[in-house]
């Protein structure tokens, strides 16, 4: 081994170290430590002159170890590594010494940071001494972009990807793509519909040239990693040749079979076989084969839509015979955004939903008022009846300790909205009962005192319940609403002849298995975790995973947008540079030293570790770019095999070893 | 001491070059790296660096298996065990295994005055233990191997539990001492004679102290170092004894009775009690001794047994896996459905070589591994 | 006689804690000198024979500090590092070492108060416990 020279440098950093560390001592006191070459005092390190210090010490005493003692390395380590890769030394052969933040700015005693800062810096030598030069790897990016969603979040990323003429994998698990957007009328505060501002980004997805849309399809399985991810997608069976259907829906018209519609939550009933809605893109029929009798009955009965369909896109062949197919996709990235789910409100059986007829939910209420909707519009009771009054409930679910303790955030505002609605379409009176008004985004507030002078009625407490028991006359027949009015200090009972339940946004049925799937980490509330909740908000803790929507928390449909235009940014940026640098302090192992017991295997979160059978004997093998470095691999590995690079053993024990060396 | 003492204390100058050592050698079969004739060689032409500075040094296992069949009676553990005292003092050390933690206990266990918890096991039965005892029973390290030892998983003390019960079905109430410390063992033969002799003369002083005439020991590696290298260190004026010996003299003097286990099985000599002690006929009449138990034994047995594979938990490698692979191999070969042995450490290595979590699996070595004390208390138990 | 100064050593995750005291010093939280970090890049990367090693050398006490459960870096690297923590500290138990000598911390980026205020408790627990049973050598008789 070439003989180790070390060059050590201790910052003055003005007075913030010098005034409380004698920083000449200290470089004094370094240059006595073994293998110490050179060892200077400067007052700012970091500048020009600093740095040059380096560069030219690395070539006048041929130094092949250099530390600095400074302020935090999270600030300025990037710096002094850059300083030595410039001076002709590998950025890994620098140790760094924090003596401001953790020394010099938060104790007094000149004399005690002058001995606790000779430790760090000895510390850091006797590390030193112990690192090899790394090599900084790179690897190529796929181009391709996988978006799984295509609620307004997923449309959006994968629009804005598309018109930057990069190729996206657009996943959608239902026959169409939409989300919730598209079930809602008009959307607040601005009031235009809904339909009518998505409909066309909609079909720019359907006709895009870099767009391939996998709608009724569902990702299996994801392997690899940043920039080249493999992905396998199962396309699920529509039981019809989806190069013949046009869309005309005859078959549905003609098919005798129904259940309730899952796109008009329950209000209307949809066909075996059938478009979720009008717009549907793509504009292709789907049989649901649990429904369908022609099926069930093994072509015996029924049979319907195959007379009816002059397209021939229905044939025994289809309905018997057409299987999922798989299909493996290779992209660079991965924009999830699975959305939400509405909160059920059946768990709170004080509010009668499921109970009462005329208690619905906030997507109800959505179908209801759609022009194209169940009603034509109509906001009707069950027996077909306008409402005289309608109660619109808030926080159903929503910072409730019992279910979930976040706010949904869009709840207030459409609450508000449905007040307009009703005062627009029926004479009813409407009382809206909520604990706080949060109208935080542009032109809330506006349309919140908008709504005031319109004349809905405002209460100030959380319902307990609602009841058909009725006390007086006027309440007969009717809903009861009770509640304590907390401005008033009162119990109140309101009757209603409609109830809206606005049903809190909770993570999706399956996040955990979409989070396993793409390795995400879930928050307490169930939510996709965002990499940094401020700074890093639509990445994720695994590199080129991206997060958009309300898969991450529930949101409005700007910020919906804008944070799916961001992961598309971030999308964008990585095809662009077209390459990423791997982590270099990453695990390796020693396969003399491996048993292949397969604990790394077991404990790395990020799977990166295998044990394979080389030549008879099993070894571990690390996958360089799925390792992140943690290093809870090699604290399992019994042997020692396992190593983490520039954290061996000796490199974390001599530092440890020396922090408390007695003098 | 320098090379030149080492050499003539275990003959070394003998040495014919015949080979035979590496040939016989568990470790050179595996590992192209290792030859123990070559390492007597370079002693021999007296290059120093070239063992002192050899990181094979420590993969030796100090098996002895050598050292029986060297024409020239070559002590080559011995050898081995003095040459690391050398490298120990150029800052030279093997790979340690679970990053050398144990070594770590050790070292501490050799820093005065700790109030080590180490019999909270026995609170939990209706053991008997007497502090009036004249014989004492030997716990070592087992308490620590327990929390490191976990996850393959290995519990050492119920070894000590079935010991303890074993000797209290013979009547007898030993003394469990609160402050024993690691014999020294692995310390010894790693070259750290500084942290060994602290250890020694801690457990010599104990023992007198506690004025016991006998101390039984359930592990070898204890047994071996209180019997073989005490004396050379420290004055120890009691009989030392292992579990298997204990209990064949006993079947001899007084008929002792088993109850049936219909088991086949085979049996492990570890090193240290076989080839280092020359113990195989005890371990083996106990075993005959209890009725519904059929022993067949392993290809390679008593002298020739095969090392369990490692060796102060240190060089723990893909050799020593193969060498384990192999012994259980030949386990499982004997259509046995038990793998007796009479040593924890022995029992601990071939427990870990089973661990297989990955999802590639390597041959089918899995077999049930149980100790010797903890089979005869199952026979004694009601 | 001076005071007895206990020396502590603490490993904190490069993300959370480190970051923690990091911000101890930006906003000028004064506390003692006595602690002295070991940066690792997660908590989970924290090795039994760390631990051992900082005793080895003399250490009064020993922190392990990294991130909450929900804000890994590596997602699960505190879960892994409880998993040591545990086996640990069955380890040392039996040693015999003072409960007091061996912290597990959560600090999170913004809680550079909190590792302030962990390290003076501690020099102030470890003040009254005295020094580490291990700094004593044993007496060779030899
Ligand atoms: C009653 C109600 C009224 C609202 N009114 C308004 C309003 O007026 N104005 C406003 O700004 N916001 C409103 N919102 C909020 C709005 O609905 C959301 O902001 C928006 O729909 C979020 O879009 P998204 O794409 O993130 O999620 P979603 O719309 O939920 O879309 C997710 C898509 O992903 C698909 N998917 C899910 N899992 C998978 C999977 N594993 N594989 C493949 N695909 C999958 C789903 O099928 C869906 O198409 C309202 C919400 C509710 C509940
Ligand atoms: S260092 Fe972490 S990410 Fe890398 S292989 Fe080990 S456990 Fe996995
Ligand atoms: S844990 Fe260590 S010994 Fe086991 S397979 Fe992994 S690297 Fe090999
Ligand atoms: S003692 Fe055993 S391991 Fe060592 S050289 Fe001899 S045979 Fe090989
Ligand atoms: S075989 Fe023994 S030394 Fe090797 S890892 Fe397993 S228990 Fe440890």
């Amino acid at each position: 081994m070439e003989e180790v020279k070390i060059g050590v440098y201790v910052c003055h950093c003005g007075l913030n170290i010098a005034g409380t560390v004698d920083v000449e001592e200290v470089a004094k006191y370094a240059a006595t430590l073994p293998s110490v070459v050179v060892s200077r005092d400067y007052r700012y390190m970091c500048s020009d002159p600093g740095q040059d210090l380096i560069k030219n010490d690395i070539k006048e005493y041929v130094l092949n170890r250099v530390v600095v003692a400074s302020c935090s390395p999270r600030m300025h380590e990037p710096t002094f590594r850059n300083a030595c890769q410039e001076g002709g030394l590998n950025p890994y052969l620098y140790e760094h010494a924090n003596i401001r933040e953790h020394c010099s700015w938060v104790h007094d005693d000149k004399k005690i940071n002058t001995e606790k800062t000779k430790d760090l810096v000895r510390a850091a030598v006797k590390r030193v001494y112990h690192h090899e030069p790394l090599e900084v790897k790179e690897a190529p990016v796929n181009p391709n972009v996988l978006v799984v969603g295509g609620g307004i979040a997923g449309i959006q990323a994968a629009l804005d990807i598309a018109n930057g003429e990069k190729r996206v994998y657009l996943v959608e698990r239902e026959p169409s793509i939409g989300g919730h957007m598209i079930q809602l009328d008009r959307t607040f505060p601005t009031l235009d519909c809904s339909e009518c501002i998505l409909t066309p980004k909609m079909a720019d997805v359907g006709h895009h040239p870099f767009i391939e849309l996998l709608a009724y399809s569902e990702v299996e399985e994801v392997s690899g990693s940043i920039g080249q991810f493999k992905v396998k997608v199962r396309k699920k069976a529509r039981h019809i040749d989806e190069s013949k259907c046009v869309g005309c829906g005859i078959c549905e018209e003609k098919c005798p079979w129904k259940v309730p519609s899952a796109f008009e939550m329950g209000l209307a009933m949809r066909k075996a076989i059938y478009i979720p809605f009008a717009q549907a893109i793509p504009n292709l029929v789907t049989v649901d084969p649990d429904l369908c009798v022609y099926i069930q009955s093994n072509g015996k009965k029924c049979g319907a839509c195959i007379k009816f369909c002059e397209a021939k896109a229905i044939t025994p062949e289809t309905l018997l015979n057409q299987t999922d197919q798989i299909i493996e996709l290779e992209v660079g990235s991965i924009i999830v955004a699975t959305g939400y789910d509405q909160f059920d409100p059946s768990v709170i059986p004080q509010y009668g939903y499921g109970k009462y007829d005329n208690v619905l939910t906030g997507l109800q209420f959505e179908r209801m008022t759609c022009a194209a909707g169940p009603t034509g519009g109509k906001v009707l009771l069950k027996d077909g009846r306008e409402p005289e009054s309608v109660a619109i409930i808030h926080c159903v679910g929503s910072r409730d300790q019992n279910y979930h303790e976040y706010c949904s955030r869009v709840c207030c505002m459409y609450g508000l909205k449905y007040a307009h609605l009703i005062k627009e379409f029926t004479k009813a009176d409407v009382y809206e009962f909520y604990i706080d008004m949060r109208c935080f985004g542009e032109g809330y507030e506006e349309f919140y005192k908008r709504l005031s002078e319109e004349g809905a009625n405002f209460i100030r407490g959380k319902v307990a319940k609602v009841t058909d028991q009725a006390v007086t006359e006027e309440e007969k027949g009717k809903l009861i609403v009770v509640a304590e009015d907390t401005l008033l200090g009162r119990l109140i009972r309101v009757p209603a002849d409609m109830v809206i339940l606005c049903a809190a946004l909770e993570a999706r049925a399956d996040a955990d298995k979409v989070a396993s799937l793409f390795t995400l980490n879930r928050r307490a509330d169930g939510f996709f975790l965002e990499r940094h909740v401020k700074l890093d908000p639509v990445a994720t803790p695994t590199d080129g995973v991206f997060i958009a929507g309300c898969c991450e928390g529930p949101r409005d449909i700007p910020d919906t947008v804008a944070q799916a235009s961001a992961a598309a940014a971030k999308a964008l940026s990585l095809i662009s540079k077209g390459k990423i640098t791997l982590e270099s302090a990453i695990a390796s192992v020693d396969e003399t030293r491996c048993i292949g017991c397969g604990r790394c295997e077991e404990i790395c979160t990020f799977h990166a570790p295998k044990v394979i059978s080389k030549n008879g004997v099993m070894v571990s093998e690390v996958n360089e770019t799925l390792c992140k470095g943690c290093g809870a691999c090699a604290v399992v590995c019994s042997t020692g095999a396992m190593l983490i690079r520039h954290y061996k053993p000796e490199q974390i024990l001599s530092q440890v070893a020396a922090l408390t060396e007695v003098l | 001491m320098n090379l030149e003492d080492i050499i003539q204390e275990t003959k070394t100058y003998y040495c014919l070059e015949c080979g035979k050592c590496s040939s016989l050698c568990p470790i050179s079969r595996y590992d192209p790296q290792y030859s123990p004739r070559v390492m007597v060689e370079n002693a021999l032409l007296g290059l120093e660096d070239e063992i002192v500075y050899n990181k094979k040094l420590f993969s030796c296992l100090t098996c002895y298996t050598c050292q029986l069949k060297c024409p020239s009676d070559v002590d080559y553990p011995l050898f081995i065990q003095k040459a690391r005292v050398l490298a120990t003092a150029a800052g030279q050390h093997g790979d340690y295994a679970h990053s050398g933690t144990l070594q770590s206990i050790a070292m501490l266990m050799a820093r005065s005055p700790l109030k080590q918890n180490r019999l909270e096991w026995l609170k939990k039965d209706g053991y008997r233990t007497s502090e009036k005892s004249d014989v004492m029973l030997f716990i070592g390290c087992s308490p620590y191997f327990e929390p490191v030892f976990e996850d393959i998983p290995m519990r050492t003390l119920n070894i000590a539990e079935a010991s303890l019960k074993v000797l209290n079905s013979l009547g007898i109430e030993p003394l469990v001492h609160p402050d024993e410390r690691c014999c020294g063992h692995d310390a010894l033969w790693m070259g750290d004679v500084e942290t060994f002799k602290k250890l020694a003369e801690h457990n010599a002083t104990v023992i007198k102290e506690s004025g016991v005439k006998k101390v039984i020991f359930f592990c070898p590696e204890c047994y071996r170092t209180f019997k073989l290298d005490y004396p050379n260190y420290v004055k120890l004026d009691c009989e030392v004894m292992h579990i298997s010996e204990l209990l064949a003299q006993r079947l001899e003097t007084e008929g002792l009775r088993f109850n049936e286990v219909k088991r086949k099985v085979t049996y492990q000599d570890p090193c240290r009690l076989g080839r280092h002690l020359g113990i195989y006929d005890a371990p083996r009449k106990v075993l005959q001794a209890i009725p519904g138990i059929e022993l067949v034994e392993m290809e390679h047995n008593r002298e020739e047994s095969i090392c369990c594979g490692t060796s102060c938990f240190t060089n723990c490698d893909s050799y020593s896996k193969q060498i384990r692979v192999e012994r259980l191999l030949e386990a499982k070969a004997t259509g046995a459905e038990t793998l007796i042995t009479s040593c924890p450490k022995c029992q601990t290595h071939f427990r870990c070589a089973m661990v297989n979590k990955g999802e590639e699996k390597g041959p089918d070595i899995e077999i049930e591994l149980m100790d010797l004390v903890n089979l005869v208390a199952t026979s004694l138990g009601g | 006689m001076a005071e007895f100064e206990p020396q502590i050593i603490a490993f904190t995750c490069n993300w959370c804690t480190y970051a923690a005291a990091d911000l101890a010093g930006t906003s000028r939280i004064h506390y003692p000198a006595n602690v002295r970090i070991v940066r690792v890049m997660c908590s989970g990367m924290v090795n039994p024979m760390y631990v051992f090693k900082a005793f080895e050398s003399g250490a009064d006490g020993v922190i392990v500090a990294g991130c909450n459960y929900t804000d890994c870096h590596y997602i699960d690297g505190p879960v892994k590092c409880d998993a040591m923590f545990a086996r640990l500290k069955k380890m040392v138990h039996v040693l015999g070492l003072e409960e007091e000598r061996l912290r597990r911390e959560m600090i999170s980026t913004s809680e550079g108060v909190i590792f302030a205020r962990v390290v003076e408790e501690m020099v102030e627990q470890l003040k009254k416990l005295g020094p580490s049973p291990f700094k004593i050598k044993m007496e060779t008789l030899a």
